[in-house]
């Protein structure tokens, strides 16, 4: 692939709720601050694409089309659940490698606040007569794996608990976090039982917010500090979890689409050493054990030294930096957190993250996971093109 | 024109029915898929990406995509799902494809009205505030664009011909909904053989960057504001934007087009789609719809209706006309055809695309 580049990122930052603003004054101030970082107007935008998950979950139905931005522009919405923010990026990067458009404004949102039970709704994604009636949710769907990961490999409740409380403590360096709090393993360890052996604070919160960026042609990068573009590649697994249970080669915590993924996107960017090459991760685990079993997916351990390398995280500094933003343990848009996961990468490639800025980050990688764990991305930054 | 080289279409598939209890959803878009890539002929070699357009407010889940992206073949592919109109989705299939990011791809589209309250999916679609309490829908706003048409000095003797030719040509279209389907209530000027037939519709196309019979010549998309108040009604500026980029993109005019199959929720919609893309006078959409024949041969809405397939229905019927596989409704021999997609909400983004026989 051709490289584009990310040259601006606007986020409203995120709470449980935006009672004050609609939906459209939410997407205006992400995108507006998304323009001015870029340094251009609407009016230098050729295309205009906007990632909303279940309409379910805002109480409005196509939420997006209220805020629709730039006079005549070309125009598209997409769906991809848990991925939708990824894939709207994605989306973005085909136009711009067509040559169909210069620079493309994206814009992810989320309203999830609106909604009575964000649960019930996701317990509407699975199959009505296999499946819905357990009751499955996202929290039961992610402790059948976390479960599954303990008695493979050795993983334990502190495990989940101190990669949690690794991502509160990233999150109190990030205003735009939904959740700043110092939360400690053992406070992890006592907080309610969702399923077990999930607790609370391991699980995502409900978090709206709307984030935008502006991905432009190389030659469109002008003045502005670029995070370039140099892999990215989506793939889609099968639906039923039961069909990934025993399938050889690649069981239910093997994350086989991440794995794909990854191997394509890497492969562009021209990776064959994640671990040393890649100074920020930025995963899309709505749970902390969700964070673990991407890890093998990403190429940064063997699965079953999963348990060693969440531990060795805390003392190798040379390892990579986990969710630098607090990651969806401090916000969770559902909607837009896999392009928050890009435009926290984006800000740390660019040596704009502030407070929690990494250093020398020259290249970070960024994940999507959504519906049934089945639709995963990966996007690689970087400081310079891939050529 | 974009920089990918030629974009062709390799494959279409298409089945338009009512409430057939046995066969599921994603059945019925494994079927369309299916017969697509037989259609086209090389098996699912070379096959990475899978465009899909649908709605889950349409599919009846929180994420539809889950259980049916996997029928349209995305099983370990790289698949993306637009919420929006499947004409939007083949544009987006084709980037991917101009991107160099694979040789072949799927483009799908579906939806089934038959499982769906068309008329309440409608309804939330409208601003909760200031629009819902009225319950409005999105045919309200085609019967205010049809009232529009006609005190703007539309040709009112037309609408009577246009429709009884829609409904000839629906009876000739072989793929068109013969029995079952539904009907709203209308609401004036409409009358009921002026709304769509309410289907169940899934449509499949393989597209490539190898030749085959049909290419692309030339995509346009635009969009209008969220409130019809702040719209032109009857004017469908969306469109006449959409269709001025294809036709720039193609360095064709209008007049040199040989079929048009344009998406419109009503019949008044569809001529007001052929005004806008600059084929009739304001105010002789109609006229034109009843009496050229190059003009909605597939019988349009009539033919079975349901959002947001309606896009890649409209395409998928021109292809066939410009390889002479229309059947009864076939129009001699055409070799340039247009097609328009509209999307929620009332025709708010619209697709416009213009695709030439080899």
């Amino acid at each position: 692939m051709k490289s584009a580049a990310i040259i601006g990122v606007g986020q409203t930052g995120y709470r449980r709720s935006h009672p004050d603003k609609s939906s459209r004054e939410l997407i205006w101030q992400a995108a507006r601050l998304a323009l001015e970082d870029a340094g251009v107007g609407i009016d230098g935008i050729d295309v205009i694409l906007a990632g909303v998950a279940p309409d379910g979950l805002s109480g409005e139905n196509s939420v997006e089309r209220t805020g629709m931005l730039g006079r005549r522009k070309p125009f598209l919405r997409v769906n991809t659940g848990g991925v939708t923010g990824s894939s709207t990026v994605f989306a973005a990067l085909s136009y711009i490698n067509s040559g169909r458009a210069k620079a493309v404004l994206v814009v992810g949102l989320e309203r999830m606040g609106q909604a009575t039970s964000s649960q019930q709704v996701f317990n509407t994604i699975f199959d009505p007569i296999y499946e819905k009636d357990f009751p499955l949710t996202t929290i039961t769907m992610a402790a059948l794996r976390a479960s599954m990961l303990m008695r493979l490999y050795g993983y334990t409740e502190r495990h989940w608990a101190e990669i949690a409380s690794r991502s509160f403590r990233n999150a109190l360096r990030n205003p735009l976090a939904h959740l700043r709090k110092d939360i400690s393993p053992e406070d992890v360890l006592a907080s309610q039982l969702l399923a077990w052996p999930i607790h609370r604070f391991e699980a995502c919160p409900m978090s709206e917010g709307a984030c935008a960026m502006v991905i432009v042609a190389p030659e469109h990068v002008g003045d502005r500090r670029p995070a370039w573009v140099q892999g990215a590649a989506s793939i889609t697994d099968s639906y039923a979890m039961g069909d990934r249970i025993h399938r050889p080669g690649a069981t239910l915590v093997d994350l086989l689409s991440l794995r794909l993924a990854a191997g394509k996107a890497y492969g562009q960017a021209g990776i064959t050493r994640p671990r040393d090459e890649l100074r920020v991760a930025e995963l899309y685990s709505a749970f902390s054990s969700a964070e673990a079993m991407a890890y093998p997916a990403l190429g940064f351990c063997a699965p079953e030294d999963g348990p060693a390398f969440v531990e060795a995280q805390f003392t190798d500094s040379r390892l990579p930096v986990f969710n630098p933003s607090g990651g969806p343990q401090g916000a969770n848009p559902v909607s837009a957190t896999a392009m928050v996961r890009i435009a926290e990468c984006a800000l740390q490639v660019r040596g704009l993250a502030g407070e929690r800025q990494v250093a020398d980050v020259e290249r970070a990688v960024a994940t999507g996971q959504g519906g049934a764990t089945q639709f995963s991305t990966v996007c690689v930054l970087g400081r310079r093109p891939v050529h | 024109m974009a920089e990918g080289g030629d974009i062709f279409i390799e494959g279409v598939a298409m089945e338009i029915s009512w409430a057939d209890a046995r066969r599921s959803l994603p059945e019925l878009i494994f079927s369309s898929t299916t017969r697509a890539i037989d259609d086209a002929g090389r098996g699912w070699e070379g096959i990475e990406s899978v465009v899909l357009a649908a709605h889950d407010l349409v599919d009846g889940r929180s994420l539809s995509s889950m259980v049916t992206a996997p029928a349209a073949g995305a099983y370990l592919r790289d698949e993306v799902r637009y919420g929006d109109d499947g004409a939007g989705a083949f544009a987006a299939a084709v980037n991917r494809l101009e991107a160099g990011e694979c040789e072949r791809t799927i483009v799908s589209a579906w939806g089934r009205a038959s499982e769906h309250d068309v008329e309440g999916v409608s309804r939330a679609l409208f601003d909760p505030v200031f629009f819902r309490p009225l319950g409005i829908e999105e045919l309200h706003v085609s019967a205010m664009n049809a009232q529009r048409w006609l005190i703007d000095g539309g040709d009112v003797a037309s609408v009577a011909e246009a429709n009884q030719r829609r409904e000839m040509m629906r009876r000739a279209n072989p793929r068109a909904l013969k029995e079952g389907g539904r009907q709203s209530v209308p609401s004036y000027p409409l009358e009921a053989s002026h709304l769509p037939r309410w289907a169940d519709v899934t449509v499949t196309m393989v597209l490539s960057r190898r030749p085959a019979s049909v290419r692309l010549r030339g995509i346009g998309l635009s969009s209008e504001p969220y409130w019809p108040g702040d719209r032109r009604l009857a004017r469908a500026d969306a469109l006449r934007m959409a269709a001025q980029r294809a036709l720039s993109e193609a360095q064709m005019t209008v007049d040199q087009i040989d079929l048009f199959e344009v998406d419109g929720l009503t019949i008044f919609d569809e001529g007001i789609a052929l005004e806008a893309i600059g084929l009739a006078e304001k105010g002789g959409g109609l006229r034109r719809l009843a009496d050229d024949p190059r003009c909605n041969p597939s019988g349009g809405g009539a033919s079975g209706y349901c959002a947001p397939a309606m896009g890649l229905i409209r395409l998928a019927e021109a292809t066939l006309q410009l390889q002479g596989r229309a059947g009864g409704n076939q129009q001699g021999t055409p070799r340039v055809a247009f097609a328009s997609g509209s999307s929620i909400i009332a025709g708010q983004t619209q697709t416009a695309v213009i695709v030439e026989a080899v």
